[in-house]
């Protein structure tokens, strides 16, 4: 008997950094570390004497998340500190979440992504790319077989989708016509990107790890990078002037010309999970992970600054569209964790935040854009 | 599924050390069949990660425990299984709907065979014991023991769940 359960996109990374969070954790502090603050340890006796001290019955996870994350976070819903509205993938599918904190479940889809002003919300559902309003209602929907990672780009006046067809490339308008295979194939399966207020130029990631910057009105090869580990995150700086491609080991920021102008390569068991530009800059957010310890900072001219450091992995790092705040996610907390850029140092931190998107997995934040 | 024995005895003594990578790879070698499992109980794909992972964070906190002669996966998917049958009643208690309760275009709805559709007609225990049978390979006796059940009524669960799954597909 044939029992083949396939395995969803990413579940096992998440379990990997909740478990290793925990073991890290739990195992007897290392005799001769002394990279951890004082607080830290502290903290981290702390989360293992409170694992043991559990009563029977509790669940193993509540007590891991008590231990890491900002402590004292709020536990009711959350309001954004900054204007704008997030989109937010989670088990039930695509909500939007406006600055006062409340939500709309906009329908069970998946990948679901902000077209270029936030006017618009694209996303997959089965073989289906739907395009619908923020409020949710369907514009038009464009059935392919193995459609997946729909991306919107283009200007106020005209616009463009791009998704990925059984890794080929597809490119419609933004009105749902014109729906062509364009430019390439053996595509990895990373969502394309568009250059800001651009109808053509769209950076793709192949198989072998390249790098493609093409524009696809005409098929012109724009900028290739060499071959490399495949990125897992593609990102424009908001002049479209420089392209951010993160892979766990590897964070490249290239400019059109296809020369890498800034770089991070982790080692000694340290990786990216994440990085994003600063709107308005080309600075760039990173954490980086080491153990059970997570480190946010900012890349760009002059030495990295830090910005955060917390017990427990962080997942996403997400700038507010003004990039005076980032928010940052922690599925092992179970928290989203504000941190003010500009002005006075500030943090806001909400727990539960698993269970206000209807339980399950930890959702992703898809975009931060203001109205 | 996990690799030689040897290794595995080799990473729970690393583990139970504190060195990382040997639980790192406890968890790799492990960690999909305990998906699979929880899934094929629960149909449920979020709930099945919570359980698998659930059953990772309860091998962290019984590590020092844990005897290193023991293999390290019937541990862990005893306590998958027992805790897949849990939540499959719970979720029956609730009054839940299963075939409508799974978010639409999961990975396992869209591409689960026949045979694991049928198997959301059985009830929980029944498919417990299928998916320790033929998904991880035990034999009856070790099914009986992992569930601390007689063996013949792992024996007649078996034959009364393929049956019926015989029957739906």
């Amino acid at each position: 008997m044939k029992l083949d359960v396939p395995i969803p996109p990413g579940a096992e990374e998440r379990a990997h950094e909740v478990a290793m969070a925990a073991f890290a954790s739990h195992r007897p502090a290392p005799r001769k570390r002394t990279y951890w603050r004082p607080v830290l340890v502290v903290a981290v006796v702390a989360a293992a004497a409170g694992i043991l001290a559990s009563p029977p019955g509790r669940s193993v996870i509540q007590s891991i998340r008590e231990a890491v994350g900002v402590k004292n976070a709020q536990r009711e819903p959350f309001s954004l500190p900054a204007p704008g509205r997030l989109l937010v993938n989670s088990a039930r599918g695509a909500w939007v979440v406006e600055q006062n904190g409340s939500k709309r479940l906009l329908g069970p889809y998946r990948e679901a992504s902000w077209s270029p002003f936030g006017r618009f919300v694209v996303a997959r559902r089965g073989n289906t790319l739907v395009t619908m309003e923020p409020n949710g209602n369907v514009h038009w929907t464009l059935a392919h077989p193995g459609l997946q990672l729909p991306s919107w780009g283009g200007k106020h006046e005209d616009t463009r989708i791009a998704y990925l067809a059984q890794r080929n490339l597809h490119v419609v308008a933004g009105d749902g016509t014109g729906d062509r295979m364009r430019c390439a194939d053996s595509l990895a399966p990373v969502a394309p990107v568009w250059q800001p207020l651009s109808l053509s130029v769209l950076a793709f990631a192949a198989e072998n790890g390249q790098v493609d910057v093409y524009d696809v009105t005409t098929c012109r090869l724009i900028m290739r990078t060499k071959v490399g580990p495949a990125p897992s995150k593609l990102q424009w700086s908001s002049d479209g002037k420089l392209l951010l491609a993160l892979s766990p080991f590897s964070l490249r920021v290239y400019d059109l010309h296809g020369r890498a102008v800034a770089q991070d390569d982790p080692s000694d068991g340290t990786y990216d999970s994440d990085a994003s530009f600063l709107p308005g800059t080309h600075e760039v957010a990173v954490i980086r992970l080491h153990g059970a310890q997570a480190d946010v900072y900012v890349l760009g001219v002059g030495p990295a600054r830090s910005i955060f450091h917390v017990v427990g992995g962080l997942r996403q790092v997400v700038p507010s569209p003004d990039g005076r705040w980032v928010l940052l996610t922690s599925p092992v907390a179970n928290q989203w964790i504000f941190v003010r850029l500009g002005g006075a140092h500030a943090i806001r931190a909400f727990s539960g935040i698993a269970g206000q998107f209807g339980g399950g997995t930890f959702p992703a934040v898809s975009g931060w854009i203001g109205k | 599924m996990a690799g030689p024995k040897g290794d595995e005895r080799a990473w729970v003594r690393g583990a139970q050390a504190g060195n990382a990578s040997d639980f790192e790879a406890l968890f790799r070698a492990h960690w999909a069949q305990a998906y699979r499992a929880a899934y094929l109980v629960v149909h449920d794909s979020a709930a099945a990660e919570d359980i698998a992972q659930e059953a990772f964070l309860a091998a962290v906190r019984n590590l020092d425990r844990f005897d290193r002669r023991r293999p390290f996966g019937p541990w862990l998917h005893r306590i998958v299984v027992n805790r897949a049958i849990d939540w499959s009643r719970r979720r029956a208690l609730r009054g839940e709907v299963e075939l409508h309760d799974a978010p639409v275009d999961e990975p396992g709805a869209d591409m689960a065979s026949e045979t694991v559709a049928a198997m959301r007609r059985l009830s929980p225990e029944h498919r417990a014991v299928i998916v320790l049978r033929h998904l991880l390979g035990y034999t009856p006796g070790q099914i009986a023991r992992l569930l601390e059940l007689p063996r013949g009524t792992v024996n007649s669960r078996l034959r009364r769940g393929l049956d019926e799954l015989k029957e739906h597909l």
